[in-house]
């Protein structure tokens, strides 16, 4: 790997080379003035923006960003935003969103992702779904990520944060691209977009077929490593998937009309799903989303109006080796199996009307109906759940891989529906500030009704800062698994009440200078009512609180230089045992250059600091140890009718970067590694 | 039942009714389609030959340069295309371009106006012939000599466009201040006055030929202005306007006395200009296009001298138009909105 890349970079030197060598500087003035800077002219030359503000405390990546930072997918991008670390659970090497200490273990259902403003998480665990398996940026025109409560606006689940990936419109494409990339661990993609007019409707698609095989780190000790048990380690981990991902957006007039598909196939299980190490397991999840929109913000005189209405279906079949050949002293010569499935349709609803006929006032009602059925379960395995240890069920079928949907499933079907309604009105009650107030309603089928309130004072202090005030409420809705889920040792509770929070956080925006930006933010938080298992099922228990802080900055140095860079710092304590929530890093820092020189190249080294991540009450291990990476990126873009190459050298210098294992017990004793030095190779063709 | 069914059914029962006649009378049907296909796959490539002959006579000639401004080229290219519905032959000139081997090139293709896209586009096309046309794109300005005999599509908002936006904003609007340098926006004030008067503004001008002087001239118009009905106006002029001096000023004043602000350069609004025109590239292609068929009519004759910009976007600064009391709820069809969070 180090040899090939190594290689992959020398070959690339002389381009630079030649790149500085060709370039006549060329100079036109003219179009500097008329068009701007480069920011404000990608910006400009673009598609329209959503004037949708709500203040909040955000951080917008743009496309250009993304391939600044060399980011393929969504778990690089959201490791740079302040405030959130990526961490890995053992089963399927899953990506969990750690935002401001709020950690979901192992399921990720306190952020709420939004594809185009359509909610995508899976009802059985709540979170963006087991089978997830990353998510590629091609296609993306913008990821907006909101730190703190938005329940006000979008309802469940926006607790911790809410993600809302946005993609290209045709606008955004502009042409044909074809592209192909591949890497270390046999990565290889390829995709081609197109967005352009087909009469007069605006059509946008993306279609992008990959793979790879995954990070194969060793995995020295796992759960049964030491025990009477075979154990499969030290081992590597099973962390490779297919994909095919496809979009289609068609715009016309008012109106418009999208539909996706997100196949992951022949997925890994990361370090076993059971944390005993499975390199046979495999899961499929298929995704298909469409939906069709009609908005008119200039309905009537003072009125804008629109509605959506979505679909979604999201299927996960799976099959476990989840402890291996010979576990229980010969019990299961052909290891312990399990292949649940699930199949889920999601039919949302919506309308929303915006006023502003009163002078200062701005309004916005909602309103809408969300009917969500997991509608298919099924459970074949070859072992029965006991408050013991897994038994191996001879006496059922002597013990072979059967159907047990009536004898003991892992879930049966459930639907949720799903009613609610919401105001908001940003009320400019003096010259420099403005109040905005909102609130939701949400009555649930299955749990009842909640109410989300939220509150923003905003103060345009002077012509380079702005103040702001925040204080909401949010919950996060108890997923199916909690609720239903049939497991004698973490049993479903349909009683749950939903988790909630508080918030309150002060922000600054300054432009201190022409060319630099400085953003921060302080906060507190407080959430009860948190789902946990105690004894042998779901419960509502505890909860935890938190402050912190986060600290943004943007520095356009010289016409081709620009660094960005922020710092984070939380600190959370469990309510119960008044000791430190662990596994979220207290200190989180990143800082990127994006140095342009002669002949359309761009090189953005960055580097990644996370420091003092604390282990979870009752686990005696040490603490985590902090770790920084380094990556660089260098790419070129000519623009239209033209070759685009980018070359991805990541975790440069090789450091063992470790994400926590689960603490209680402690299956893994060695913690999670994250890959070692890895690039990547990708050209790109525009038409 | 669905309907491949009933075709099928159909079909079959006539071949049972009589075999002969329906084959002898599909056979005549499948004849008389096949030339009726043969004749509309014809014309297609007819047409579609005639849409990929380069266009009848025009030409672009734009400079080589990186992004992000070829992209705004080829946008242009793109307008141009549309609205001739043909291919245009376009040539890429670096820093030292070959003129003969480029002439050479347009004589062989018969061309006879060439859109010269950017300064160093139009720098080109002053070594061509005299008897090929030059309408001119993708500048601000130029001197007025060399105006005199080539049509100019400057990228400088249309002052109308500019002053109509301005009383969307602020209705009460009775004097907008500008400064300029004669040496560069001579011809745009004489439109500026023009349109001012059409829409019952006063315009306040003010002549400035270099940069201190324009300093000053900015100090007194914001001691002296009046935040209900004075409106201060940009332009895109690199005498009187510069990012250190001139912009921090007028941004301090305007936002600490409550006066607006418009400007002709989008980056203004991005630090703070209540709004800005800025182009629209494919649109600003068409309009190019249709001076060089205009030339090619007319057979030579056609407009001359400087047009400003009328193929423009609206960007607006929100969080201005909040300070300044501006109620934008309802007016939701900017292009471009700043801030962007």
């Amino acid at each position: 790997m180090t040899r090939t890349g190594i290689k992959l970079f020398c070959a690339l030197l002389p381009l630079a080379w030649t790149g500085t060598a060709i370039a006549q500087p060329l100079v036109e003035e003219d179009l500097a003035m008329a068009y701007g800077d480069k920011a404000t002219v990608s910006i400009a030359t673009g598609s329209q923006l959503d004037l949708r503000r709500a203040p909040a405390v955000a951080t917008v990546i743009t496309a250009g960003d993304i391939k600044a930072m060399g980011a393929t997918d969504l778990d690089e991008v959201m490791e740079t935003v302040p405030g959130v670390h990526v961490s890995r659970v053992a089963a399927n090497y899953f990506s969990t969103y750690m935002i401001r200490g709020i950690v979901g273990n192992p399921t990720n259902p306190q952020v709420l992702m939004l594809q185009n403003g359509i909610p995508v998480n899976d009802l059985y665990r709540g979170d963006k779904g087991q089978s997830w398996g990353g998510l590629p940026l091609e296609n993306v025109a913008r990821i907006e990520v909101i730190r703190g409560p938005g329940s006000a606006l979008y309802g469940a689940d926006a607790f911790a944060g809410v993600i809302n990936i946005i993609t290209k419109t045709a606008a955004d494409i502009q042409g044909t691209e074809f592209g192909a990339r591949a890497g270390s661990f046999n990565t290889r993609d390829a995709w081609v977009q197109h967005g352009g007019k087909l009469g007069a409707v605006d059509v946008a698609a993306y279609l992008r077929v990959g793979g790879t095989d995954g990070s194969k780190e060793t995995i020295a000790r796992d759960r049964f490593s030491g025990t009477a048990n075979p154990s499969l380690a030290p081992g590597p981990l099973n962390n490779g998937y297919d994909a095919v991902d496809a979009g289609l957006d068609l715009a016309y007039d008012k109106w418009r009309l999208r539909a996706g598909y997100k196949l992951r196939d022949d997925a890994g299980t990361g370090a076993g799903i059971a944390s005993a190490l499975d390199p046979v397991g495999r899961e499929k999840s298929e995704r298909i989303t469409a939906d069709v929109s009609w908005s008119d913000p200039r309905f009537a005189r003072d009125w804008g109006l629109g509605f959506t209405g979505s679909y979604l279906h999201y299927l996960e079949h799976a099959h476990y080796q989840l402890f291996p050949p010979g576990f229980a002293a010969g019990a299961f010569p052909n290891g312990m199996i399990g292949e649940p499935s699930r199949d889920q349709r999601q039919l949302r609803l919506s309308a929303f009307a915006t006023y502003a006929g009163f002078t200062g006032h701005s309004l916005r009602f909602g309103a809408g109906h969300d009917d969500l059925n997991l509608y298919k379960t099924g459970t074949r395995k070859n072992y029965l759940l006991t408050a013991g240890a897994p038994s191996n069920d001879l006496a059922f079928n002597g013990g072979a891989v059967v159907d047990y949907y009536d004898r003991q499933s892992h879930i049966l079907p459930h639907r949720r529906k799903l009613d609610y309604a919401y105001v908001q009105d940003e009320w400019n009650f003096a010259r420099d500030w403005t109040l905005t107030a909102g609130l939701r309603r949400d009555i649930y089928s299955d749990f009842g009704g909640t109410t989300n309130p939220r509150l923003a004072l905003v103060w345009d202090a002077s012509l380079n800062l702005t103040a702001k005030l925040l204080y909401g409420q949010a919950f996060r809705a108890p997923s199916f698994t909690e609720q239903h889920g049939i497991n004698p040792v973490a049993d479903g509770n349909p009683a749950l009440k939903p988790e909630t929070i508080r918030t309150l956080e002060a922000a600054f925006s300054w432009q201190a200078r022409h060319d630099t930006q400085i953003n921060l933010s302080l906060f507190r938080h407080r959430t009860q009512d948190v789902i946990a298992v105690v004894g042998t099922a779901f419960a509502n228990t505890g909860g935890q609180h938190g402050s912190g802080m986060e600290l943004e900055a943007t520095w356009d140095a010289g016409r081709n230089l620009r660094l960005t860079g922020n710092y984070a710092r939380q600190r959370s304590i469990d309510d119960a045992t008044q000791a430190d929530t662990g596994l979220a890093p207290h200190h989180h820092a990143y800082i990127r250059a994006d140095w342009r020189f002669a002949g359309g190249w761009l090189l953005s080294p960055q580097v990644n600091w996370v420091a003092e991540r604390k282990r979870a009450f009752g686990d005696t291990r040490p603490e985590v140890a902090d770790y920084s990476t380094v990556d660089i990126t260098l790419r070129t873009n000519r623009g239209t009718k033209q070759w685009g190459f980018a070359a991805s050298v990541r975790n440069l210098f090789n450091a063992d970067a470790r994400e926590p294992s689960l603490g209680n017990p402690v299956y893994i004793p060695d913690d999670l590694p994250l890959p070692r030095r890895s690039f990547y190779l990708q050209a790109t063709y525009s038409l | 039942m669905n309907l491949t069914n009933v075709i099928t059914q159909t079909a079959s029962w006539q071949s049972i009714a009589g075999l002969r006649s329906v084959t002898f009378h599909w056979r005549g049907v499948v004849a008389r389609w096949r030339t009726a296909l043969c004749c509309v796959i014809g014309m297609t490539l007819i047409a579609a030959a005639a849409a990929l002959q380069p266009g009848r006579g025009i030409a672009v000639i734009y400079p080589d340069i990186g992004e992000p401004y070829r992209g705004v080229f080829a946008r242009i290219i793109e307008g141009i295309e549309q609205q001739t519905r043909s291919r245009v032959p376009s040539f890429a000139i670096g820093a030292n371009p070959n003129m003969q081997e480029i002439a050479a090139e347009l004589r062989r293709q018969d061309i006879r106006v060439v859109i010269a896209l950017g300064r160093n586009g139009l720098k080109f096309t002053s070594g061509l012939e005299r008897d090929i046309g030059v309408v001119a794109g993708g500048v601000l300005s130029i001197p007025e000599a060399d105006a005199r005999n080539i049509s100019v599509h400057s990228l400088a908002p249309d002052p109308g466009l500019l002053f109509a936006r301005l009383q969307t904003f602020m209705p009460a609007a009775k004097r907008v201040f500008v400064v300029y340098d004669p040496k560069q926006n001579a011809w745009l004030m004489r439109l500026a006055r023009e349109a001012a008067r059409a829409r019952g503004l006063e315009l306040v001008v003010n002549e400035a030929s270099d940069l201190k002087t324009a300093l000053l001239i900015y100090q007194d118009i914001f001691a002296g202005a009046d935040p209900q009905y004075d409106a201060l106006w940009l332009l895109q002029d690199s005498t009187t306007v510069d990012e250190t001096s001139v912009l921090p000023l007028v941004l301090r004043e305007a936002w600490g006395r409550n006066i607006v602000f418009f400007s002709s350069s989008v980056t203004h609004v991005r630090r703070g200009a209540l709004f800005s025109l800025y182009p629209d590239n494919v649109e600003i292609g068409r309009h190019l296009a249709n001076s060089a068929l205009g030339y090619l009519s007319s057979g030579g004759q056609g407009p001359r001298g400087m047009v400003s910009l009328k193929a423009v976007r609206l960007a607006v600064n929100v969080r201005t138009a909040g300070h300044l009391g501006i109620n934008l709820a309802g007016r939701q069809n900017f292009d471009l909105v700043f801030p962007e969070q």
